[in-house]
This record gives C-alpha cells, structure tokens and sequence, in this order.
C-alpha cells in the first residue's frame, strides 16, 4: 500500500510541514553522502585527475570516455560481466524458484528446512566468496573430494587457476547465496496463494503442470520480476565474491567490471579514468534500477 | 508448523495433503524427499566443509580425498585464532590472527551505532512519508529505490579525499558515516512499508484526546510498530556487517570482512586458521537471523516487492 489512505489534498499544510520535516534529517543526510560525492565521480571522468587526487586536473571532456570504450581490455570485462550476470540471473531465479516451491509443501522438517533456506543469504558476500574458494581449491577442496567419491573425476582439479573453469566457480558461488534470497522472496509470495484456487482446478481436472503454469507462475508474476531485476542489479554490482575468490584472475578470467575499476582507481591510480567506468556502471545499473521502478509500478496496478 | 507433529500414517487415512490439501501418492512423497535431500545437501556441502575444516589439523587437511567425516576434531584452530596464535607473522611482528577479536569487536561497534542512528533517522522520515505526505515526498521514495543500484566504486573516492582532509580514515566513524549510503534508504523502504500497513484510527482517536504529533508518534506508533521496528534493526546490522567495499578502500582492515581477506594474502595463515575465524565471523548474522526469522522475512518481502 504505497499510497496513504489520506490523500496529498486532505492534509492541512501544517501537516505536510510537519511531515517535510521529520524527513528533513533523513534527506538531507544522504543528498550529502549521495549526491555530492556522485557528482564529484562525474567531475573526476571528466578530468586528467593526478594520482595523487589532490586536484581535478586539466579538462579533458569526454576524453577518458574514448579512452574507456575503445579499449579491448574494457570490452573484454564487460564482456566477462555480461556472461556473470546471464549465468547468476538465470540460476539464482531458477534455483530460488525450485527451492520455494518445495518449501511450500508440506513435509516433515519442513521448519528447518526453511531456516536453512535463510543461511547462504544470512552470510556476508566476502564469507561465501572465501569459503567457496577453498571448498573449490585444487589440493584441500572439499568440491573435488565429492566429484572423486562420485567418480565425476579421476583427480583434482584446480578450478580457480583454470581459466575455463574460474568464472562457473564464481558464478556457482554468488548463486548460492542469491538463491536463496529468492527462495524467500518467491516462497513468501507462494504462501500467500489462496489453497481453493488449486482445489478447483484439480477439481475442474487440471494436472499439476497445468497448476503450475495457469495458476502459480501468473501469482507469482510480480514477485519474479521483482526477484529478476534485483537479481540484476545484484550481478551488474557484485565484487565482493570475485575479489574474494579470484581478484579477477587468472589472467583477466573473472575480471567483471567493478574489479577493472577497482584495479584502476586503486591499483594504477588512474583516478579519471576509473572515474568514467564507475559512471558506465553507474549508469548500466540505473538503467537496471529505472526498469525495476517501472516494472514495480506496473505490477503493482495489476490487481494480482 | 504443526506439520512437524504429522506422523506419517497408514496409506488409505494418512496420504500428507500438499500445499493444497490434494492427496499425494507413495512416489510423490518419495520424490518430494528425494528433492529435500538435495535441497539440503545443496545448502549444508559447503557449510558442512568450512565447519570441519576449522575443527581439524593442517595434517588431516592434507588428506586427499578431503575427510568429510573427520577421525578426530580439535579445537586448537579456534584457540590460535582467539590468543593470536596462528604462526603468521604481519608486517610487524605482532601476529596477524590476534587482529581478529578487535576486528569483531568494531564491527560490533559499527553496526550498532548504525542500528540505532538508523532507526531514529528513518524512523521519523519513514513515519513522515506514510502519514504526513508532502510536495516532493512521492519523489524522495522514488530516489531512494534509485540509490540503492550506485556503485559503491563509484562514489569512494571522494569519501576517501574528505575522510582523509578530516583526518577520520582507518575510524570507525569513516564507515558509520558511508554506511548510511545504503542502509538508511534501505531502513526508511522497510519502515515506511510497516507504518503504511498500520492501522491509523488509534492515531485518530489519540488526536481527538489531545495528544500532539510527535506525542502519537512517540507514545502510540513507537510501541506498536516494535516488530517492524526490530526487523529493520536487524536487517542494518545484517548489512553493516557484512559490507566489505567501503572498509577495504577507507580502513586498514578495521572490521571482519576485509581483515579476513587480508588474512587469505598471509602466506603463513592457514586454510584451518581462516576457517575457524571465518565461523566465528559468520555466527552473529546467521544466529542473529534465525531468532528473527519472521519479523525479518516478512520486512524483507514487504520491502523488496514494494
């Protein structure tokens, strides 16, 4: 319910004062730690800035843009992030969805079940990055002991060094944690899907895939898309996992483009052109942010 | 759950009923077991990996195929960890696993002054936006959905230049201070999702008694939004804690997650050593979660989806 049951016009203008200032403090606040820094990033793409950050530079327009896109080592990470992203999207939804409806069904255990759902998504990113990195580690790895004993492998393999292997590993990584955030998401919005509604349609003679396809998925609709889009912004954003995991390694296997900022802000120092790729992010992510907004709304004049 | 209570039953009377009270067959049931299973096994793999690796020797890690099962445990990883123990050397010459309960410690720090400052900021903002709607204020909800998809990346970098003119780089007060980039926007979504769900005629009826704004604020909202309330608390612990980016880039490995990174660039530091220290780590978010597995599920679903 995102619009108030009093509406703008029937509160006096004391009231909307007073409402302006309790907010104040809050928006205040963060136009402070939001906006001037992310105009400042705007600046510093725009300029030649000196390692040392001490002054904006010489103006050099939307040189560091060229720069930026004409780079194959540019095309190359946005490319690696692309492939990141399709393969976290995809999975984290697909796995979350599975998940949720299985802990939608009634079976015994199904109270830990569900609080074990919450784990991988109660954990930091950094902690899963870590802990998924030597559980895929070529000589003490727990993930090669399992492929031996299930004879997948005859040896160990070195995952995370191999270049054709490093990205899956990050992305298997990254989805087990953000499944799970769907589940929960998804498996809330199973929970409150009316029992009659299936009753009738098995009565009517429904089988369970036609349920699921005409009465589920379409209840589930605007959950999914919410899922989806965070899912998104999720992949476009991560660094944490990969940092952890491979600093973008071997060779330049998993470096998606937070790592190439990172590395050319802080490793090379180059602080305009780091600048002008945060402001590509920035606005790829956006973009990802605009369409959830306007998906959100849509789905929310839907009646469900 | 009073599902657990269901015993399973003679076929004919006691088929378990699904989610939609339809009667389920003998095969349904054992694939529906055989799917937690996987479930389960999906989720515990590696948590079950990272548990035993912190419970066994150097020695025993070296055993290829990786004991699952372990012959013995030992406590002795958690030990080294907590007196600082760890044979690893820093650059100086203090042993780098004794950094580890300071580091919990100021994330403890850390997140809770951002729990608290958090709850009174967004809680006025979050109450102000839901009954007292103003010019603009349609606006700010939409800019702060909007802000949670800026890259971190791209805003440290005056942060870093002002932290340093201020002279509060490697402080706590650094991180308390960006945090609130993406906790209080993520505080004020959830609080203003609850107070929109609060019913408004106990406020109506306390105005016609007499009572002020902020005294219906205070004496009527306050305690009635408790379980709110508390689910945002955790929710920015929750976030607080597990940030990763901002501490790297403006402390030297002040709180857990970037100091347990470092930890993994110490030749010396052991796969066990980490290990304990990464359970111990990873303990108050979970164990904080479960216990406020519903208030927080029902905040998080209210936020995301609105």
């Amino acid at each position: 319910m995102s619009t108030p049951m009093n509406s703008n016009g029937s509160l006096s203008r004391d009231d909307r004062r007073f409402g302006f200032r309790l907010t104040a403090p809050a928006a205040s606040l963060l136009a402070v730690l939001l906006l001037v820094p992310t105009t400042l990033t705007i600046l510093y793409s725009l300029h030649d800035v000196p390692a040392n950050g001490r002054s904006l530079g010489p103006f050099v327009g939307l040189e560091n843009y060229t720069i930026v896109l004409g780079s194959s080592v540019f095309w190359r990470s946005a490319k690696v992030t692309v492939l990141f992203s399709i393969g976290f999207v995809l999975f984290s939804t697909l796995i979350g969805l599975a998940m949720a409806l299985l802990l939608n069904q009634r079976f015994i255990g199904r109270g830990l079940a569900r609080a074990l759902l919450i784990i991988p998504w109660a954990t930091p990113w950094l902690m899963i990055g870590i802990l998924w990195k030597w559980f895929a580690d070529g000589s003490v790895g727990g993930l090669n002991a399992v492929l031996l004993m299930l004879g997948a492998t005859s040896d160990y393999h070195d995952f995370l060094s191999d270049p054709n292997s490093a990205l899956a590993i990050t992305i298997v990584a990254a989805v087990w944690r953000q499944a799970s955030f769907a589940g929960i998401l998804l498996l809330a919005g199973l929970q409150t899907l009316p029992d009659d509604l299936n009753e009738a349609a098995s009565l009517d003679g429904a089988n369970l895939w036609q349920r699921f396809r005409n009465i589920t998925l379409p209840w589930l609709r605007p959950a999914l898309v919410t899922v989806t889009v965070l899912n998104i912004i999720y992949a476009f954003l991560q660094f944490d996992v990969i940092f952890a995991m491979t600093q973008g390694g071997p060779g330049d296997a998993t470096q998606v483009l937070s790592i190439l900022i990172y590395r050319q802000l802080f490793g090379v120092t180059q602080i305009g052109l780091g600048s002008a790729l945060a402001v590509i992010l920035g606005f790829v992510a956006l973009a990802g942010g605009l369409i959830t907004v306007k998906l959100l709304y849509r789905a929310e004049r839907q009646p469900a | 759950m009073s599902e657990i209570t269901l015993s399973r039953a003679p076929r004919r009377r006691g088929k378990a009923a699904t989610a939609a009270g339809l009667q389920r067959s003998t095969t349904a049931t054992i694939v529906l077991y055989l799917c937690v299973l996987v479930f389960a096994i999906w989720i515990l793999l590696p948590v079950w990996y990272l548990v035993v690796s912190s419970l066994i020797t150097p020695t025993q890690l070296g055993v290829k195929p990786f004991p699952m099962v372990p012959s013995s445990i030992t406590f002795d990883n958690y030990l080294s960890v907590l007196t600082g123990a760890t044979g690893s050397k820093g650059f100086g010459s203090t042993d780098v696993g004794a950094r580890l309960l300071p580091a919990i410690g100021q994330s403890f720090f850390v997140s809770s002054v951002l729990v608290v400052l958090n709850l009174v900021i967004a809680g006025f903002a979050a109450y102000g936006l839901s009954r007292y709607p103003f010019r603009g204020s349609r606006l700010f909800e939409l800019s702060i959905i909007v802000s949670r998809v800026v890259p971190a990346i791209a805003i440290i970098g005056p942060f870093f230049v002002a932290f340093r003119v201020v002279g509060i780089l490697n402080t706590p007060w650094a991180l308390i201070i960006s945090y609130n980039v993406f906790t209080l926007p993520l505080a004020i979504m959830i609080l203003k999702n609850y107070f929109d769900q609060l019913p408004r005629e106990i406020e109506e009826a306390a105005k016609i008694d007499g009572a002020s704004r902020l005294q219906t604020l205070w004496i009527i909202i306050v305690p009635i939004a408790r379980p709110g309330l508390v689910a945002a608390g955790v929710l920015i612990f929750l976030e607080a804690w597990s940030e990763f980016f901002y501490s790297l880039v403006l402390t030297n490995q002040l709180t857990v997650p970037p100091l347990l990174a470092g930890f993994q660039s110490v030749q010396q530091f052991n796969w066990n050593a980490l290990a304990a220290a990464t359970v111990m780590s990873m303990i108050p978010p979970v164990v904080l979660v479960i216990i406020f597995q519903r208030h927080v599920v029902g905040a998080l679903t209210a936020g995301a989806v609105k």
